[in-house]
């Protein structure tokens, strides 16, 4: 892995040098910031905290557009992938979310649409030197730098970006800019080394898993469940605003003789999530869609894939309209094991 | 408001044997953050409070029960649901009664007269949050913030939240027990939001509105903490017809969005909950308001004040005004 540094002067040119390729950035104001196509032209400015919606987006459409068809005809149209892309600014919790998700989509055979997208993106992250108030990271797994699922990752050093390339496609970007870079010497990489030790230790809240994917189900009709979920809504902002949750459901969509089978994000907080056509739905009520949503990510997902389903990037908690805090969760599932 | 009165009255409300649990407002579990708080036995009640934090609008729980069949020979559980309301809140609860959403028997209101809400965003943006759970207070002139045991005061002006500072209804217009003497109304400011999009051109208006609902994610929190959004079969949810395709994309999201606000149009009380829930922030008070003030202006009604009126869209009289037809 090789280690350079970027003057933050010629950020610009080091964006200048992506030509060819789409970028996305985090774009907009304060929390309205999310990832969106970069116009050409233009560096991002990357000092913010977190999208308020995950890049997952980026590999993983809200709505994906399957193939088309007419109504009464026998053809399908299948859409091009898209073209390559590079995702600027990613934090290392959203782009570990995207190898938590590569699991799922890879289980048994790999899913065409995801892939596809996944391959043609390039994930440039940026440590965090301000964690958000409700970051657990560095407790399920990840890390203000963790590198899993990135490609490249930046870390700011004041003047300069510290470039530390994770995959041949990193290494590639690196090797493209070169003449932008410097090496960086060793008391950079110390630097860096501190940076993240303090970002680190600016990380408040965590939650304690040992002993929870095992022991989740065992509390199946536990009264915390229903305590927990008294005030829920019912609404999608944990889920959708999720790095790692992937449900969708799949609709085939009518505009005349125009046809279209579409997969979209589906929710577990929702009513009609998993209701049969005979209309029994066995999650009937926000405790059991509660109960889901927490098991899910640390016990059936773990008892899969060896991984817990959450990156601590806290959207969900700082979102919830009514204080749903899955720390707080987690802590008295810890409590009634 | 004296907190220990709201407790005891809380505890005793919450004891009654024909009550099931009563609903207020507790600590959340970080910074300026508020939790609803189901209290069901009495010592739950002394977590309750009532601060410049407690926002929500706890009416839409009235209604969000989801009610599973009951085993056979099980006799369903006609308890009273307790609720506490301040101003907006009780409009809520007045419409509901008025379009026979809910029973009068059914609950139990316990009216908190507001002197107005903090706009959370604008307080966390000033004062940033800390882990560590704050309490807000009234003062004569504004709020006090207490945090980390310290005391900072801030003049009402600064953070009172738009929806307050709209307000003409700030005392329950029905309970049953109220916590505290009326407070002072106060000239509600002019809704210069509402105006100045009222101002744009046709273009200018669908460019702002295209732009806002393209932002939209479609997690429906607006309609779920919406107390007035309490269909049991909602259009979105459907699928046989399928009124509204779940393709997220402007257009859908505006026939969303659209649908949502007309069928609000003389039912939203202003209470300003979807607004506030928006993960998108998008500016759906304006909205609804101004559908409320076309409805105010038009035809002098005004939904949620009267629990034994007549619903805006059930009253027929004959010089409404018809110009608009055809």
């Amino acid at each position: 892995m090789s280690a350079m540094l970027l003057n933050k002067e010629k950020w610009p040119d080091f964006v200048g040098k992506l030509t060819g390729k789409k970028l996305w950035a985090p774009q907009g104001k304060g929390e309205e910031m999310r990832f969106a196509p970069v116009t050409e032209g233009e560096a991002p400015a990357l000092e913010y905290g977190n999208t308020r919606v995950p890049p997952k987006q980026a590999v993983f459409p809200q709505t994906e557009t399957m193939f088309r068809f007419q109504l009464g005809g026998e053809e399908v149209e299948v859409p091009e992938p898209e073209e390559e892309t590079v995702l600027l600014g990613v934090r290392p919790c959203d782009a570990r979310s995207m190898a938590i998700v590569d699991n799922l989509f890879g289980w048994e055979e790999d899913d065409p649409y995801y892939f596809k997208r996944r391959e043609l993106v390039t994930l440039v992250g940026l440590a965090c030197s301000e964690p958000g108030l409700n970051c657990f990271c560095t407790s399920v797994g990840g890390g203000p730098a963790s590198t899993e699922g990135l490609d490249l990752l930046m870390t700011d050093l004041g003047e300069h970006y510290f470039l530390e390339a994770v995959t041949e496609k990193g290494e590639a970007l690196l090797k493209e800019a070169g003449d932008l870079l410097e090496e960086a010497g060793d008391d950079k990489v110390k630097e860096k080394d501190k940076k993240i030790e303090e970002s680190a230790g600016k990380i408040k809240r965590s939650v304690d898993h040992e002993g929870v994917p095992e022991s989740l189900p065992g509390l199946w009709d536990d009264p915390l469940w229903q305590s927990v979920s008294a005030s829920c809504l019912g609404c999608g902002t944990c889920t959708y605003l999720c790095p790692t949750c992937h449900c969708f459901d799949i609709q085939d969509e009518v505009e005349g003789f125009d046809a279209r089978r579409c997969r979209m994000w589906d929710s577990c907080m929702f009513g009609e999530y998993t209701l049969h056509t005979s209309g029994h739905n066995p999650r009937p009520t926000r405790r059991e869609r509660t109960r889901n949503r927490i098991n899910h990510k640390y016990s059936y997902f773990v008892d899969k894939f060896d991984v817990i389903a959450c990156v601590g990037c806290g959207r969900c908690i700082n979102l919830c309209p009514v204080n749903i805090d899955i720390v707080e969760i987690l802590r008295q599932v810890k409590e009634a094991i | 408001m004296d907190l220990d009165k709201l407790r005891e009255t809380a505890a005793e409300v919450a004891g009654r044997d024909d009550v099931k649990y009563l609903i207020g407002w507790k600590k959340g579990s970080y910074g300026y953050r508020i939790a609803p708080a189901f209290v069901e036995d009495v010592e739950a009640a002394a977590e309750l409070i009532f601060s410049p934090l407690c926002t929500a609008n706890l009416a839409t729980y009235l209604t969000l029960v989801e009610k599973l069949p009951l085993p056979r020979g099980q006799e369903p559980d006609d308890r009273k649901v307790a609720l506490m309301v301040k101003g907006c809140d009780s409009r809520a609860v007045a419409q509901l009664l008025a379009e026979k959403g809910i029973h009068r028997d059914e609950v139990i209101v316990i009216g908190c007269p507001c002197p107005g809400m903090v706009d959370p965003d604008l307080l966390a943006e000033k004062y940033p949050e800390t882990e560590e759970p704050a309490e807000l207070k009234w003062s004569d002139d504004g709020f006090v913030i207490v945090r980390d045991g310290e005391e900072t005061a801030v003049p009402r002006d600064e953070l009172l939240a738009e929806k307050c500072r709209l307000c003409r209804y700030p005392n329950p217009v029905v309970s049953d027990i109220m916590l505290d003497d009326p407070v002072e109304t106060w000239e509600p400011a002019e809704d210069e939001g509402v105006t100045e999009i009222e101002e744009k051109e046709v273009d200018g208006r669908w460019a702002y509105w295209q732009e806002q609902f393209s932002n939209c994610i479609r997690c429906y929190s607006c309609r779920n903490v919406c107390p007035l959004c309490y269909c049991q079969d909602c259009i979105l949810d459907r699928l046989n017809p399928t009124w509204v395709n779940r393709s997220v994309n402007f257009s859908e999201n505006t026939a969303f969005n659209i649908a949502r606000a007309f069928h609000l149009a003389g039912r939203c009380i202003e209470c300003g909950e979807c607004e506030r829930v928006c993960p998108a922030n998008i500016p759906l008070g304006k909205l609804n308001r101004k559908l409320a003030r076309e409805i105010r202006d038009k035809y002098g009604f005004e939904p949620g004040l009267e629990p034994e009126g007549e619903p805006f869209q059930a009253s027929y009289k004959p010089d409404d005004p018809e110009d608009f037809i055809l």
